[in-house]
């Protein structure tokens, strides 16, 4: 097991949400999506060198701006 | 006792249909989070009720994060509980993150009734939902609607006396999390299916290679599609009808009319060569007209049925993520392309949908930028017919020196404005393909929209003008900006009247400069000081609206400092 940040992680690959480093508002609003701590997301891809890392939580997929993403820890084996 | 009837639900699941299905008042609805950012109110007949419908902008949560969620949330919380129902929309094919609303607004205490939207795509997918289960779980009426077809919306109304509120503990956000995984659990079959070419076509939109192509086409094919529909509705309708059948009995019906007269002046203009020419002469008969439905209207039928189409499939929001990069360097982020591409067609909806960013400070660049730097299709559709014929060498360059603008200003605001911008936070619709009835249904509230705003306006300015024109009242301000303008930008004392007219309507504007017979230089800088300068009466007003009286001194201070040094860089920068 392995924690790395949703930028580090290479894309195709699942990993599960272990944390947000990030005030209670990023939480909320992520959490609101349906991001949250313990929940299993795959990542699509990441767009360029400093751009937007898109990953599918559920049925949802999301698109997280660069600093965002670096933000949210993923555990991947 | 039912007064008011609320439609709420996550982004992008359909509230705007259901809205139009329940009242029969069409709105524009649209494949991608944010399409409402105005609160449309509508009547439904409920027995012998009549009862108020009020279609809010998505939210995902009652904590508002945006400005149009803000207004959903307060517009909800203004209205007593007891007099109200609220119609929670859900997307059937993701269940779960939608749910997360539905049991906060049970929690609350209002009268909730679920409208379980968008049943075929989920069978298209292999989702099968029990609805009896699902609302023995929740407490409250679960129905299965498909808008945009119509079904289940009778029986969605029959059942909205039977809504109720129900008492349920509230819960933290994790605990409703682990709730809704358990009803999903129970009520939800998910079915195997293969990939299908959708699927596939949705992935490669958002990786970078496949994606970078793909928007490449996309943007390619659609300038394209756009000039050819409105050259073909010109060369085979609107130019037919007006030079065959118009011209004739317009020339015959003022046979008798004194040609230098006062309603001559007024209604027909000048006569060119002794004939009425309808790009020159001016009158409210001959070039108003032909400004509106020979030059413009058949480039907003184009321009709005590849926009509407984008809008419908989904793509937008996947062109979002490619720009992230390069916007977030103008004090943006991705999703500023959708009100970047609405002001294409109007700077209204544009400047209106900047309420999807977050904070004030991105709403205030991007709605300065697009009052800027971004044409509107009356205003392109005349530049083109009017330096189309020096090459498209001016027309591009027209389009260069907006773009450049757009960069160099965004680049400056974001390092002078106080703050940061927020980053990207979107969620990707999938692909869908709405039935065609929908699609001509919008595009043609669209082209009446833009025919009942912008016509009698124009008659309006056209008549106005030639009035003021005809007792020479205007020559007051050409004396006093015409020195200004001559030393400036190298334009005539005739280009005066024009300019000033763009504050009221861009196309009549670029209009009045076509008798001038300015040179390809003159016109090149006449059409980018127009785009560039102040944006029209109508903008102006919903900038006001927008973004305060200070925001908006501010940016009107930005746009003449721009007009002034561009129109003078460029009249000394080109030499003929």
């Amino acid at each position: 097991m392995k924690k790395i940040s949703l930028v580090l992680m290479k894309s195709d690959f699942k990993g599960k949400v272990v944390d947000v480093l990030g005030g209670a508002s990023l939480n909320n609003k992520l959490m609101s999506m349906g991001l949250y701590k313990g929940k299993e997301i795959t990542k699509l891809s990441h767009i360029g060198l400093r751009g937007p890392v898109v990953i599918k939580v559920g049925r949802t997929i999301l698109a997280l701006g660069h600093g965002m993403a670096s933000k949210i820890l993923v555990e991947i084996e | 006792m039912i007064r008011k009837i609320y439609l709420i639900g996550n982004p992008n699941v359909g509230k705007s249909v259901v809205f139009s299905r329940l009242t029969g008042v069409q709105v524009i609805s649209s494949n991608y989070p944010g399409t409402t950012v105005e609160i449309s109110k509508g009547y439904l007949r409920l027995g012998e009720e009549r009862v108020e419908v009020v279609d809010l902008p998505g939210t995902y949560l009652l904590e508002p994060s945006s400005e149009a969620e803000r207004v959903a949330v307060s517009l909800l919380k203004e209205y007593p509980k007891n007099e109200m129902a609220v119609i929670n929309i859900i997307d059937a094919t993701n269940l779960e993150r939608n749910l997360l609303l539905t049991l906060q607004l049970i929690e609350e205490g209002y009268t909730v009734i679920v409208s379980l939207n968008m049943c075929d795509d989920a069978g298209h997918r292999g989702i099968k939902i029990d609805t009896i289960k699902l609302e023995k779980l929740i407490g409250v009426p679960v129905i299965s609607t498909c808008a945009v077809t119509g079904l289940g919306i009778k029986l969605l109304i029959s059942r909205i006396t039977e809504g109720a509120s129900v008492s349920r503990n509230r819960l933290t956000n994790e605990d409703r999390w682990k709730e809704i995984g358990r009803i999903v659990q129970e009520v939800q079959n998910l079915e195997h299916r293969h990939h299908t070419v959708r699927e596939i076509l949705e992935d490669a939109s958002v990786r970078p290679l496949t994606g970078i192509f793909m928007a490449a086409g996309i943007i390619y094919a659609s300038f394209k599609i756009v000039r050819f529909i409105g050259e073909t509705i010109i060369s085979r309708i609107t130019d037919p009808i007006f030079f065959n059948l118009y011209q004739p009995i317009l020339e015959k019906m003022t046979l008798h009319w004194q040609a230098k007269g006062f309603w001559f002046h007024l209604f027909i203009g000048d006569l060119i060569d002794g004939k009425i020419d309808f790009k020159q002469s001016l009158g409210v008969l001959t070039t108003a007209p032909y400004i509106e439905f020979g030059m413009v209207l058949p480039y907003i039928v184009a321009f709005y049925f590849i926009l509407s189409l984008l809008e419908d499939i989904g793509y937008l929001p996947r062109l979002a993520i490619l720009l992230d990069n390069i916007l977030h360097r103008l004090g943006l982020h991705g999703y500023a392309i959708i009100p970047v591409l609405l002001g294409f067609g109007c700077n209204v909806p544009g400047i209106l949908s900047t309420r999807i960013l977050e904070s004030r400070r991105e709403r205030f660049i991007a709605s300065t930028i697009i009052s800027i730097g971004v044409p509107c299709v009356p205003l392109q559709a005349m530049i083109f017919g009017l330096l189309g014929h020096f090459g498209g060498f001016y027309v591009g360059g027209v389009y260069l020196v907006l773009f450049s603008l757009v960069i160099i200003l965004g680049l400056i605001l974001n390092r002078m404005l106080k703050g940061y911008s927020p980053e990207l936070l979107l969620e990707i619709p999938p692909y869908r393909f709405p039935p065609l009835a929908m699609l001509g249904q919008k595009l043609y509230f669209r082209i009446k929209g833009f025919i009942i705003e912008a016509v009698p306006v124009v008659i309006a300015g056209v008549l106005l003008i030639n009035i003021l024109i005809y007792f020479k009242l205007f020559d007051f301000i050409t004396a006093i900006f015409a020195p200004f303008l001559n030393g400036l930008f190298g334009l005539p004392k005739e280009s005066v009247v024009a300019l000033v007219i763009g504050f009221f309507r861009k196309d009549v504007a670029v209009g009045m400069l076509m008798p001038l017979s300015l040179s390809a230089k003159q016109l090149f800088i006449s059409a980018t000081l127009l785009a560039i300068s102040f944006p029209c009466i109508a903008t102006f007003i919903v900038l006001w609206r927008e973004l305060g009286l200070k925001d908006l001194i501010k940016s009107t201070l930005i746009m003449i400092t721009i007009s002034i040094i561009v129109g003078t860089a460029l009249n000394f920068l080109i030499l003929h």
